[in-house]
């Protein structure tokens, strides 16, 4: 067995990020965030780790599949940068969008939700609008998730970016669930599994108290106890032997960290049971639960319905794709597990 | 069976003490897994990860099995020659309402067709046609697809009405 590097297990920790210093850790936000939000909409955040995907178009026929259900819900083009949302969802030139409320033109982020020709769903644009902005710093970015959980409406799907930026990462955690989209691909599944590491790292951080973590870490990781430290969850297992406190306290983290993954673009039916196997790598390395929320053919409608600039559920119902959004958005409407806190 | 430990179980991802057919076939699910190449697990283990929980796979089993684990071939469970899979049946075929399985097969066997001839004409994969044959409900994908390979298999055996044989598919195994 030769030198395995674990300096990403570490890395999670030590990484230094930009932040205003006289903000405090960008952890504090979140935690503020989640406990003032009792009420308010389920806000579903969808990353990817790679572009090309299909998330916005998955994302926008997801909402459109679940507002026809009746529910109320609010599409947000959160993709800092490169937002095409609006196109998909009938609304071609927004006429407010984030730029607006972040430069204060507006006071509420209900004023820039924009109705769409669907019933029951809203557009808030990010078109073009943080181009200046790519990079919201902290009380950006505080501002718009403390709006979003005062929006009236019963979801939210927040468009996320490619990447793993902590931005990205940081709407991806604070969200009720975080959902990936993930396509049948080599280069595909890495960068899932890329992001997933560093969304997990990054909520392992806020494990309180985070000097005791931190310091039980740094021992395990300095001892020869080290060269079994492989996955995320055998640190965990180590981390209890060292501490058990701080592998307590891990876990409670790692306990509330269920990522959630769609598969598109599945051309082969052994491909329809990428979700379900990624799940089971999940539970092996990461010691975590992925859930499978559905599994989407390949459907050359699909295409077409974006050449057409509107959401293939909605301009071909009968499409096997439209069939499999509505089957998985079925899942968005059923009643509240305990599992989903 | 007693050697078993609840974490043999929870490595195949079973509840203790379930049934033989379920370990064997957990125990083709995780190799899967495991194989090199295997798209679910692209680049998240490294090499000796990957081995190690391989290993880790075939004790769990042999705990809970007290026997050895079937040789490794990879990722594909091998179809066992069937001589008798392509013999003209006998008798009426299977109503194709409450047995649209059986139905198939029986009309696959009287054009004298193996599963690989089969799939070589449908690129639905061999494994994938007898499990639908048999109505293996749990080893399925999800019914958008079974209905995709329903209606594939009916039109290349040239039955009457393709659409039809799907939707009682469906319907029987409560997949729509």
């Amino acid at each position: 067995m030769g030198e395995y590097d674990t300096s990403w297990l570490q890395s999670g920790f030590t990484a230094s990020e930009p932040r205003p210093a006289r903000l405090g850790p960008t952890t504090l936000m979140i935690e503020e965030f989640e406990t003032t939000t009792p009420a308010g909409p389920k806000v579903w955040a969808i990353g990817g780790g790679k572009g090309g995907v299909g998330k916005s178009i998955v994302t926008a026929n997801l909402a459109v599949a679940v507002a026809r259900r009746g529910l109320r819900v609010a599409v947000i083009d959160a993709d800092l940068g490169g937002a095409n949302l609006h196109t998909m969802v009938g609304v071609p030139s927004p006429k407010v969008n984030l730029a607006d409320f972040i430069s204060r033109r507006v006071s509420t982020l209900a004023e820039i939700m924009t109705p769409t020709p669907i019933d029951n769903l809203w557009l808030i644009s990010g078109a073009k609008a943080l181009l200046e902005t790519a990079n919201p710093n902290y009380g950006q970015k505080f501002k718009i998730l403390s709006h979003i959980s005062k929006l009236e409406v019963d979801h939210v799907f927040l468009d996320l970016g490619a990447g793993t930026a902590f931005n990205v990462l940081d709407f991806f955690l604070v969200a009720r669930k975080g959902i990936l989209v993930v396509v049948p691909e080599a280069t595909s599944v890495e960068n899932a599994y890329f992001f997933i590491k560093a969304a997990y790292f990054r909520k392992l951080k806020r494990a309180q108290p985070r000097a005791q973590v931190k310091a039980a870490i740094d021992r395990v990781m300095n001892t020869e106890a080290r060269s079994s430290v492989r996955t995320p969850r055998d640190l965990m297992a180590q981390v209890m032997m060292v501490d058990a406190e701080a592998g307590a306290a891990l876990m409670e983290e790692a306990s509330t960290f269920s990522p959630s993954v769609i598969i598109n673009r599945v051309e082969r039916s052994e491909q329809a049971r990428l979700g379900a196997e990624m799940g089971s790598a999940c539970r092996d390395y990461f010691g975590i639960r992925l859930r499978c929320l559905g599994t989407l053919p390949f459907d050359n409608l699909v295409r077409r319905s974006v050449d057409e600039r509107r959401p293939a559920v909605d301009v071909y119902p009968q499409s096997t794709f439209a069939s499999a959004i509505r089957h998985t958005a079925e899942s968005f409407t059923e009643p509240p597990t305990e599992e989903d806190g | 069976m007693s050697r078993a430990r609840y974490e043999d179980w929870k490595l195949l991802d079973l509840s203790p003490g379930a049934d033989l057919s379920e370990v064997n076939r957990a125990l083709h699910y995780r190799r899967a897994l495991y194989q090199p190449g295997a798209l679910a697990t692209y680049n998240l283990f490294d090499e000796d990860e990957r081995l190690r929980m391989l290993e880790r796979i075939d004790e769990a089993y042999r705990r809970i099995t007290c026997s050895e684990p079937p040789p490794n071939h990879g990722p594909q469970p091998s179809l066992v020659a069937d001589e008798a899979d392509t013999e003209a049946p006998s008798g009426p075929p299977p109503d194709e309402r409450s047995e649209p399985g059986a139905h198939m097969r029986y009309h696959r066997r009287a054009k004298g067709l193996t599963l690989e001839q089969l799939a070589t004409e449908t690129k639905i994969r061999a494994v994938l046609l007898d499990q639908i044959e048999s109505e293996a409900v749990d080893e399925l994908p999800a019914a958008v697809f079974v209905r995709g390979h329903v209606l594939q298999y009916a039109r290349a055996l040239g039955l009457s009405d393709p659409n039809e044989i799907a939707a009682w598919y469906l319907a029987k195994l409560k997949l729509d």
